[in-house]
């Protein structure tokens, strides 16, 4: 019996110690631990696709503004990822994502404030934040 | 670009860190929940801006986004208490067939920028593999040459001096810009957020809306009365 399984699971586990050392998962492994540019950016569309589900699928009002707060950091974080990949390329001055950044910060700050005016004003005409009942725009 | 050793562990702790509080910032049935999961996972973000050598960046996002925008929020979130929600008898999801639609999009544009930024990184590193390795070389050179801090084991870099050069020499007239954008949003949000007594009090109501209100309210009509004579 012992044999049986022996010969049954070495070559198995064989294919699976090959793998982890020389096959695909060694070389995701090898570069999971050297993260670069690809990584942010992935990080960055991850966040960027978690704010756009929650802009799309919530029906609070607040948890929309925050998923959009969600999608302008993600794009902060592609803008600063890039703007010390081109550091690193040789351009040592290369801080225009950087600046960028900034401002996406302070129209994001604009943005928090005129939208919560909105929220408050909204409220207190129509006792509610669910944006699927506020429809009078709709003719 | 590479980062390695504990920077790599510290990459992968916040990044994953980010992520989830941003689902979860989605998924909370609590707005205030939601609020604090978003708090986390824009801190994550500023310690992957450490990591990325934009100091300045990160001391930004949690002065103003933690600090300031947050707190709006939470106060808004306040003001607007909404218990259905958290007692479980309200859906905070839309219905299902437009959660289904646009969870299947998101998947969709998920794996299009996935594929989109392997294959471009792909191109991008080999085009500039050997610039690269030249500008590491010239960039150990330069380190040594940065300034010693005053514990002594290790170097004050200027990437925040360069932010400032950049942003008052080539980006002054967007930052005025900016200055005057956030004005017209303290403005605006200002008499966006005012009640009805605080417009009738300076004649910014309709006739026939104030007649009505103040058929209700008291107090309103005395303001009405205050205005006319």
């Amino acid at each position: 019996m012992q044999f049986l399984l022996l010969t049954f699971f070495t070559p198995a586990l064989g294919l699976v110690f090959q793998e982890a050392t020389s096959g695909r998962f060694a070389v995701a492994w090898q570069k999971a631990q050297h993260p670069d540019l690809s990584k942010f950016l992935i990080i960055g569309a991850l966040l960027f696709i978690i704010g756009v589900a929650g802009v799309l699928t919530r029906r609070n009002i607040i948890v929309i503004f925050m998923s959009i707060e969600l999608i302008l950091n993600a794009a902060n974080l592609n803008f600063i990822a890039l703007s010390r990949y081109l550091q690193a390329t040789g351009n040592v001055n290369a801080v225009a994502g950087q600046i960028f950044a900034v401002f996406v910060i302070v129209v994001a700050a604009a943005e928090a404030a005129i939208g919560l005016g909105i929220v408050i004003a909204l409220y207190r005409n129509k006792e509610t934040i669910w944006v699927d009942e506020i429809d009078i725009l709709k003719w | 670009m590479v980062l390695t050793g504990w920077e790599a562990v510290f990459f992968w702790v916040f990044s994953i860190t980010a992520i989830f509080a941003g689902l979860l910032t989605v998924m909370a049935r609590n707005t205030i929940h939601s609020a604090l999961f978003l708090i986390s996972s824009l801190v994550s973000v500023a310690a992957l801006f450490i990591l990325l050598n934009a100091e300045f960046l990160a001391g930004v996002q949690i002065l103003v986004y933690v600090g300031g925008v947050m707190v709006l929020f939470l106060f808004v979130i306040m003001l607007v208490n909404v218990g259905s929600e958290e007692r479980g008898s309200e859906e905070i999801f839309n219905r299902p067939r437009q959660v289904t639609t646009s969870v299947i999009f998101c998947a969709l544009l998920v794996a299009g920028l996935l594929y989109a930024i392997n294959v471009g990184y792909g191109g991008l590193e080999k085009q500039n593999a050997a610039r690269i390795k030249d500008a590491a070389a010239e960039q150990q050179v330069q380190e040594q040459n940065l300034d010693t801090s005053a514990t002594g084991n290790s170097r004050i870099t200027k990437a925040t001096e360069r932010i400032a050069n950049s942003l008052y020499r080539y980006a002054s007239l967007p930052f005025e810009i900016a200055s005057v954008l956030l004005l017209v949003a303290i403005v605006g949000s200002v008499m966006l957020a005012r009640t009805l007594k605080q417009e009738a009090a300076v004649d910014d109501v309709a006739p026939d809306v104030l007649q009505k209100e103040a058929a209700r309210e008291p107090e309103l009509a005395k303001i009405q009365t205050d205005s006319i004579t």
